[in-house]
């Protein structure tokens, strides 16, 4: 860091009278660069393309950027690549759908009661720090091979972070305002809906954008289980028969459908939150 | 009741209810192991069924009119192997899947009652093994002698670990004059373990051995000379006790017999259907895949089958501690003559089987 420098600016203006107001540098991260979306994994592009063009990164270990894209023609037109996208992007949107649903629903119950807190929190906390994994053999025991395990697991898992975060969102709310809300008398309805409700929502917002990746990554667990079709099965049969530029394929689509995941959310949350004063503006 | 504590008492109920498992055992005719098999299939009958080569092939070989015709109705599941099958057997959510030998094994030392409907073996397997012991580069073996004192790829619970042992015992050494790794095979680790020279000698999958061989100059690879060519399919013994089921199964068996011969007749459409269509591998890797396994053959007794997962079951328990088991009770011979009266003439006899 620099420090703060104070320059002294004379400008002359026509009316010669001499401005001497102070300029400072600012403090927070400054005006949003433009196309700041694609700087970044350009750059990680490049360095791959770089590398394996100049020899550095053999094929064995990663696959070259233009033979991924090759791959992806290949899957795309022999192998009903965009059909494998599809189902995996029902199951991951299903799943998140009812993960955020139950979540949100469960950290405003938790949230706004102790009773409700002393009864879920825990469980919620439990699962949290089960391995998926470990929990598959048992969600086919109750809910069968079938769509309803995977989407069921997948909505598990992005039911916990939605709940930590809009939990965590919700008790962090200034109590000040909940003094405010007593003061002026309003029901318990509208103290949810003008001040829980937006001063959750940054919490909620963050624990979604944890949500969406976690989805993702929820289907190549569950897809490795009696599944015809997917990203993630289409990754595990790839790795049975050694085919590390399919594998690659796979992996870019995730990084991709994460990221523009991530990025939608970013973009609704400073839409959402344009009350907020905040560094991110 | 305050409000607040009533929602907590309705949310805390509905979890109740949520949570509590429903089992919904519909109750249906049971069938003694010893007896008969049924001829008719009772209509609406279901089977649960694992076995994704198969499935492949039934529309074009025309035998899932046969099926049909019967009144058997198939609810395919894409689970294959070992412990896929023993996870779904557990949960009940299955009746039978194709696998090679040592899963009946397993499902019976980890307390899963199953039975082994079906046996087929390959036609000529010391030609075509299913596994190759892998060399690491920069590794001398040549012969199964070589082993002692080498770091070999190991995991108990998996045909590949059983393989391990089988070797061991051939070559006349014991776990003791080799290193044994722990490793799970999964995809292809066992590729990359050897490449990056974690170990020096894994099984692998004879269609692994070539991309082996081709991402990692000087690695190879040598034959075990143990047959490894046993393929089975096990059912859930509760399924088999299941009259309208065990009907099923034996039209299925009898079905699947032809499916077997008819992917050995018609080895580019068994190519296409199974290995591109379901597996994505490209058409010219299909077609290497299918030769590299050979023919598939349906013996005339399960006779020899028997003694040979007699002597695994042996060599598991005491190398690894398990129970000692007595193999005929994990076969259904009933299934037997079914499988061979499907194959007629084309059965093989002697060594063979």
């Amino acid at each position: 860091m620099t420090a703060t420098v104070h320059v002294e600016q004379r400008v002359t203006d026509p009316g010669d009278t001499v401005d001497e107001r102070v300029v400072r540098r600012r403090l927070g991260p400054g005006r949003r660069i433009r196309f700041a979306f694609w700087v970044g994994p350009l750059l990680v592009l490049a360095i791959w393309a770089a590398g394996s063009a100049a020899g550095v990164i053999s094929p064995a270990i990663l696959t070259a950027p233009w033979d991924v894209v090759a791959a992806f023609q290949n899957q795309w037109a022999e192998h009903d690549l965009l059909g494998n996208i599809l189902s995996s992007l029902n199951r991951a949107v299903l799943g998140l759908a009812f993960g955020v649903l139950g979540g949100v629903l469960l950290a405003l119950v938790s949230g706004l009661s102790r009773i409700g807190e002393s009864v879920f929190d825990g469980p919620i906390q439990i699962k949290r720090s089960i391995p998926t994994l470990a929990l598959i053999p048992l969600f086919i025991a109750w809910f069968g091979i079938d769509q309803e395990m995977k989407v069921v697991t997948i909505a598990l898992i992005s039911l916990v972070p939605i709940y930590v975060h809009t939990h965590n969102g919700l008790r962090s709310i200034d109590g000040k305002y909940a003094e405010l809300a007593e003061t002026i008398g309003i029901g318990r309805a509208e103290f949810i809906r003008h001040i829980v409700l937006p001063g959750a929502l940054p919490g909620f917002l963050l624990g979604m954008r944890f949500a969406v990746t976690s989805s993702l990554l929820g289907l190549v667990v569950v897809e490795q289980y009696n599944a015809t079709s997917g990203i993630g099965h289409m990754m595990t049969l790839a790795g049975q028969y050694g085919q590390t530029d399919v594998i690659v394929v796979g992996l870019v689509i995730y990084g991709v459908f994460g990221y523009l995941a991530d990025t939608a959310v970013r973009f609704t949350g400073r839409k959402v939150l344009s009350w907020r004063r905040t560094l991110e503006d | 009741m305050t409000p607040r504590k009533a929602a907590a008492a309705v949310l805390a109920a509905v979890l109740a209810i949520g949570t509590a498992a429903c089992g919904n055992d519909d109750p249906a005719a049971t069938l003694e192991l010893s007896a008969a098999l049924p001829e008719q299939v009772p209509s609406g009958t279901v089977l649960r069924i694992g076995d994704p080569a198969v499935q492949a092939v039934l529309g074009a070989a025309g035998l899932d009119k046969e099926l049909t015709a019967a009144g058997v109705k198939v609810e395919w599941a894409n689970i294959s192997g070992g412990p896929q099958s023993i996870q779904a057997f557990r949960a009940d959510k299955l009746d039978c899947s194709s696998v090679a030998d040592i899963p009946s094994l397993f499902a019976a030392w980890t307390g899963t009652s199953t039975k082994i409907v079906f046996q087929s073996v390959g036609a000529d397997p010391l030609q075509h093994p299913i596994y190759k012991l892998g060399v690491a580069p920069g590794v001398s073996v040549t012969s199964l002698a070589d082993l002692r004192g080498k770091k070999i790829a190991y995991s108990a619970g998996q045909a590949q670990g059983a393989l391990v042992l089988r070797v061991l015992q051939k070559a006349g050494l014991s776990q003791k004059d080799v290193q044994l790794v722990e490793l799970t095979s999964t995809g292809d680790s066992y590729v990359t373990a050897l490449g990056t020279k974690a170990v020096d000698v894994a099984p692998l999958g004879a269609q692994n051995v070539k991309i082996y061989e081709a991402k990692y100059p000087g690695a190879g690879a040598i034959d075990t000379g143990i047959r490894d060519d046993a393929a089975t399919v096990y059912c859930l013994t509760k399924s088999v006790q299941d009259a309208a089921k065990a009907a099923a199964l034996k039209v299925y068996v009898s079905v699947r017999t032809k499916a077997l011969l008819w992917q050995n007749t018609h080895p580019d459409e068994y190519a296409k259907l199974y290995y591109v269509d379901s597996q994505g591998l490209t058409p010219a890797d299909a077609k290497a895949v299918v030769e590299l396994y050979g023919d598939k053959a349906i013996p005339a007794s399960w006779d020899n089958a028997i003694t040979r997962l007699q002597e695994s079951a042996d060599l598991l328990a005491t190398e690894q501690k398990h129970d000692k088991l007595d193999v005929t009770t994990l076969v259904d011979r009933r299934f037997e003559p079914v499988e061979t009266a499907a194959a007629g003439s084309q059965v093989v006899t002697g060594d063979a089987a």
